[in-house]
């Protein structure tokens, strides 16, 4: 910093040698400059790669404790947050602050430290002067942070309605079946229009704003050049001032607008910085709320059994419960279905198991065990859901399958495989077990990916396995032949079946009967349809139509209009 | 509305343009058509470039007549006239700037606002074949990146290069004019510099682009993790997903190193290079100037003018890379508009009048793809549907169901034969005409964002509201409809409720209903839902096809059962016909597959 002062002060000197024909002098001033611009060269290098290297490194520590975090934070936290939120804390507003440590900070400080010497340089100079030329400084200053604070949010805006622009492409696109199906391409071009225009209208605004303020930083600047020239000028013709000071007073000048401007903006990135990185911390700081003990011991041996006593549920920002005052208690090794309306709860029943949720009230208890003294992970890996929308990972279909095992082998993935009845289909997409799904990978209908996810339920060869309307997509012949093989894997493994269809509920010994969040009644199908009146409705209603074909081997395309 | 048909007028024309280019030479005149509407702007944008430059160039040469003229000769009086012009060239440089700025801005916004519009009109034309062949994601990506990569060269790309263009030889001529020998020796950095600045460009791009895909990398994972979290929590994987974030963090910590150390590499590079010429003008100049073959206003003036000298050239060599994706953006968004829309109405082609709704196929046969290339889809399709007359198309996935529909649907045309509806061929009749008498319902209730009652009335944007409740009850789907927030004012779809598969099918349903077509092809859908909403769709769909000829691609057991014909296909040919009761009797594929369904049902 101090060398960059320093130039325009050798650079003076230097005219003024010129001035007085002084080539020694000039000689001298002149190695002088080169010096300062070397020193200049190293000092700059050596800033740019600490401050780098510094940024960097908190950019990594932060978002790698971001994502910690996110794996301890509890599941009803993500329940109430949107995920793009959440990934903004860890993209942008990670980068801003980022950005503002590697360069921001250092610009600021840079920029008022040249002011700062530069004034005094001045003022050591003559101080009238001095007082002259620093008058477009502050202005300046101010100008550009007004610039920043008003072209960011309209900046913003435009990338706004940029986006909601592509997400009407986006639509238009997806929907063009429908929009050609009712010969509707007229109405959605007018939309579309609107929203260009809107666009247009917008960033417009932008330019209006940059229009007017970047001419405006740097008119006063050479208002303030000007304004050297007439005085200072005067002065060397009365001799007060030397043109070599002259000289260096103008190129001080010249060398401020530069951190002039700078200084402005910046101010604007702290504050932006500063509101990203309060955002983090929020993220941050919060406490997990499912806590263990340190040091949680295993889950006890066991088959499986399972205790509800008095468990209730309440999700938060829920004023009602979704499970009350269950008493539920499950034989290792047994079968039990779980059946009534949807939103009934029975999926939430079922997700205190593997403690994805902690009950509010009562307990969960697995082989004598309270799920919430044990190590979560031994708990969770004695315990295998299936749920009737699967997520599968970008990956490939051995390794999505053998998701809770990564060491099974090839022929433990195969069988698994086989058992939910998904080896025939997998073997012939193209590259088989190999094949990458996912988003990234190949789309899967909805029967294949069920059964992909019942294949990844066997393989971790749990305790406990739930079938939360697993088979839902898959149609009838194929759920016959699942329902077979998984009768072998069933027996002597509690099982947890929530299924509308009757054939499936058939699988289970006992079968319970959940309305709004009670338990209402519990026993096997004859007892039921002769004891419960809500049981009786909901057969007699009839369960749906099953899904009618066969799904031939060709079902790697998703058929439809 | 007039303005915008107005647009849309425009909009034909600029495509037609578009596409009349080609052969060499064609990117640069597809940018003069883009930007021809506009050309007194873009020549007052001139203008103001021109003025401005020239004002920002003045302050050098007047520093030096300041003190070569003003102060060296004492002339007060002379020194008060320079810095007059000097404010009155501060004050040219701000209004010319103001003025430039705004204008390329404008010309900017506006040709990219016509480039998008024109791209999403010539996107609608295409037909179905298009979209299938290509991403969705892809196709976007032309509306949205290729469409601002272009407008960056065009706007920003273009004054910069005018500006800096003309700054560097206004320069340049200034400082030559005013000492040829000093001007010469300032000029040794030039090719340094721009080689230097061409070099870190091409490689700071790769650079950056790297970092934005490693930056790419870590969103998708960690979307991908917040999407599947309760699987990764379930399975109590925590452990392996940290470890692999870490590893794409530490990538993308690498890819922006990498940056840092090419920044640290050249900006100081160029700070010295600036500090060297100020010192070989300081020597040369200064001992020139004490020997008095020029003079100290002139070394001054060199000084001052560094700046000048030094910009431009780092503004040029950056536009070597927005000119690469602008044209790249171009080829790109050039292809798109070669593409034919590929079903246009035939010449002559008659408005379909109120049709009764039959259909016929004659011995139709159809392959998607040209050539000889790709397995038959459909063969010798004979089959004579009877207005009014509910046909369930039946047969395993991939059988040729759902090709058969998009060929009532006019799709797509067939390879051989024709498909007449009340005796016309599809292919004679405008799609216009034949589509506002077809209702389509696609197996995934597609809605529109907006409100429920947008989404009915997209059938027919005319009809009242009492017509879409109206319909909206006879399909069933008024109870749910009532039951929402806002009732049929509640927003759907992406920024709306999240509705569920069934609801969404449902107003699908009221959709098609309020078109009120002649024909219907539907596509059933899968999923299963509760039993009270099945009810629901089950009367709703017997409501929908009631009066009319419905073809539907079918998937439940009391659809199939209802229709009036069963028509089973199987590798593309129909292999039966019938009514339910019929094909039970002639134990044939149907009956076959009824049986698997019995067995599971009963269980």
């Amino acid at each position: 910093m101090g060398a960059t002062v320093l130039i325009p002060y050798l650079t003076g000197r230097a005219i003024n040698a010129i001035g007085s024909h002084d080539r020694h002098a000039l000689t001298m001033w002149a190695i002088a400059i080169a010096i300062a611009g070397l020193a200049r060269l190293g000092l700059s290098v050596a800033r740019r790669l600490v401050a780098g290297r510094v940024s960097l490194g908190v950019e990594l520590d932060v978002r790698n404790r971001l994502y910690e975090q996110l794996q301890r934070l509890e599941l009803s936290f993500f329940d109430r947050q949107q995920t793009g939120q959440l990934m903004s804390r860890a993209t942008v507003d990670l980068q801003s602050v980022r950005f503002f440590l590697g360069y921001g900070l250092i610009f600021i400080a840079q920029s008022a430290l040249t002011i700062v010497l530069a004034a005094v340089a001045m003022f050591v100079l003559q101080p009238e002067l001095a007082a002259l030329a620093l008058i477009p400084v502050p202005f300046v200053v101010a100008i550009a942070n007004r610039y920043g604070h008003k072209s960011r949010p309209a900046v913003q805006e435009v990338q706004q309605r940029i986006a909601e622009l592509t997400a009407e492409a986006e639509e238009n696109v997806s929907g063009v079946r429908v929009v050609k199906a009712f010969a509707q391409e007229e109405r959605q071009l007018d939309r579309f229009t609107g929203s260009v225009t809107r666009v247009f209208d917008q960033a417009l605004l932008a330019v209006r704003i940059q229009a007017l303020y970047t001419p405006l930083l740097s008119f006063l600047p050479n208002l303030g050049l000007a304004a050297i020239l007439l005085v200072g000028g005067r002065e060397v013709i009365h001799g007060t001032l030397s043109l070599g000071s002259f000289t260096a007073f103008y190129a001080y000048l010249l060398m401020l607008i530069s951190p002039m401007r700078t200084l402005g903006y910046m101010l604007g990135a702290a504050q932006r910085a500063t509101a990203s990185g309060a955002r983090i911390f929020q993220i941050l700081d919060r406490a997990p709320a499912m806590r263990t003990p340190d040091a949680a011991p295993p889950l006890p041996a066991g088959r499986g059994r399972v205790q509800l006593s008095g468990a209730g549920l309440t999700f938060e920002g829920s004023t009602r419960p979704a499970l009350s005052d269950i008493d539920l208690e499950v034989e290792a090794g047994s079968t039990l279905a779980l059946v009534g309306a949807t939103g009934a709860g029975k999926t939430a029943l079922v997700s205190l198991l593997p403690r994805l949720y902690d009950v509010t009230e009562g307990s969960v208890r697995v082989d004598g065990a309270d799920v919430r003294t044990v190590d979560p992970v031994s708990l969770r890996h004695e315990i295998a859901l299936v749920t009737d929308d699967p997520f599968l990972f970008s990956a490939t279909v051995h390794d999505n399958i053998a998701y809770a095992r990564p060491e099974a082998t090839r022929e433990e993935v195969e069988s698994a495989a086989q058992v939910a009845q998904a080896d025939g289909f997998i073997e012939r997409l193209p590259s088989g077990y190999d094949t990458l799904v996912g988003e990234r990978g190949l789309t899967l209908s909805g029967g294949q990916r069920q059964r992909i996810a019942i294949a990844r339920a066997v393989l971790a060869d749990p305790r406990i396995l739930v079938l939360d309307d697993a088979t839902s997509s898959v149609d009838a012949s194929t759920e016959n032949e699942i329902k077979q093989a998984l009768r072998d894997v069933m027996a002597g493994r509690t099982t947890f079946i929530i299924a509308h269809r009757l054939s499936t509920i058939a699988l289970a010994d006992e079968i319970a009967v959940i309305e709004e969040g009670r338990l209402v009644a519990r026993g096997t199908h004859d007892e039921l349809f002769l004891r419960s009146p809500l049981y009786r409705e909901i057969v007699e209603k009839g369960m749906p139509d099953q899904v009618f074909l066969n799904e031939n081997p060709r079902e790697v395309e998703v058929a439809g209009l | 509305m007039s303005a915008v048909r107005e647009n849309s007028r425009r909009m034909t024309e600029i495509r037609r343009r578009l596409r009349q280019t080609s052969g060499r030479g064609r990117k640069l005149r597809g940018l003069v058509e883009i930007l021809a509407p506009y050309r007194w702007r873009v020549l007052a944008m001139f203008v103001a470039l021109v003025l401005a430059t020239a004002a920002a160039l003045a302050p050098a040469p007047l520093a030096k007549l300041a003190i070569d003229n003003g102060i060296q000769k004492h002339d007060v009086h002379a020194l008060d006239v320079i810095v007059a012009l000097f404010v009155l060239s501060a004050i040219v440089y701000a209004v010319a700037s103001y003025v430039q700025t705004y204008l390329v801005g404008w010309v900017g916004q506006r040709a990219l606002q016509d480039l998008r519009l024109a791209l999403f009109e010539h996107l609608q034309s295409l037909s179905i074949g298009f979209y299938s062949r290509n991403r969705a994601g892809v196709i976007i990506s032309r509306l949205t990146n290729d469409v601002e990569a272009l407008d960056q060269l065009v706007s920003d790309g273009m004054a910069t290069l005018i500006q800096s263009g003309l700054m560097l030889i206004g320069v340049v001529v200034i400082l030559f004019v005013m000492d040829s020998r000093l001007a010469l020796l300032t000029f040794i950095a030039l090719p340094l510099l721009a080689i230097g600045g061409f070099i870190f460009r091409i490689a700071s791009a790769d650079a950056y682009r790297l970092t934005r895909e490693k930056i790419a990398w870590i969103t998708g994972y960690l979307q991908e993790t917040l999407s599947g979290i309760r699987v990764v929590r379930a399975f109590g994987q925590e452990p392996r997903h940290i470890a692999r974030f870490h590893a794409l963090n530490d990538d993308n910590r690498a890819a922006n190193m990498t940056t840092v150390n090419l920044n640290a590499a050249y900006f100081p590079a160029v700070e010295l290079l600036s500090a060297l010429v100020t010192v070989e003008i300081l020597v040369v100049g200064g001992i020139a100037a004490i020997n008095g073959s020029t003079s100290t206003g002139v070394v001054f003036a060199f000084v001052a003018a560094l700046n000048n000298f030094f910009d431009p050239i780092q503004q040029l060599s950056q536009l070597y890379t927005t000119y690469q994706s602008g044209m790249a953006a171009l080829d790109k968004i050039f292809e798109l508009m070669d593409e034919q829309p590929e079903l246009s109405d035939q010449a002559g082609a008659l408005d379909l009048p109120r049709i009764k709704g039959g259909l016929r196929f004659d011995d139709v046969s159809f392959r998607y793809g040209s050539d000889d290339d790709g397995a038959w889809a459909l063969r010798d399709i004979d089959l004579t549907i009877p207005p009014g007359q509910t046909v369930a198309l039946v047969g395993e996935t991939g059988a040729g169901k759902s090709t058969l529909a998009k060929l009532v649907a006019r799709f797509y045309d067939p390879t051989v034969g024709s498909v007449l509806v009340d005796g016309h061929d599809l292919r004679s009749v405008t799609a216009e005409s034949l589509r506002s008498q077809m209702g389509i319902v696609p197996q995934e209730g597609f809605l529109f964002s907006g409100t429920v009652r947008e989404n009915i009335a997209f059938g027919r944007p005319g009809a009242t509201d009492q017509e879409i409740e109206t319909a909206a009850e006879a399909i069933g789907a008024h109870g749910f409809i009532t039951g929402l927030e806002n009732g049929y004012d509640t927003q759907v779809g992406e920024r709306g409720v999240q509705l569920s598969a069934g609801q969404r099918q449902l107003i699908a349903f009221a959709r098609a209903l309020v078109a009120d077509p002649r024909i219907l092809v539907l596509d059933e859908a899968t999923s299963n839902v509760d039993v009270h909403t099945e009810t629901l769709i089950e009367q709703g769909l017997r409501r929908l096809v009631a009066g009319r000829t419905a073809i539907v691609i079918a998937h439940r057991l009391s659809t199939i059962r209802h229709a009036g014909r069963i028509v089973v296909i199987e590798h593309g040919r129909i292999v039966e016909q019938g009514t339910h009761d019929e094909l039970l009797d002639a134990q044939g594929h149907y009956w076959r597959l009824y049986r698997d369904w019995a067995e599971q049902a009963a269980a």
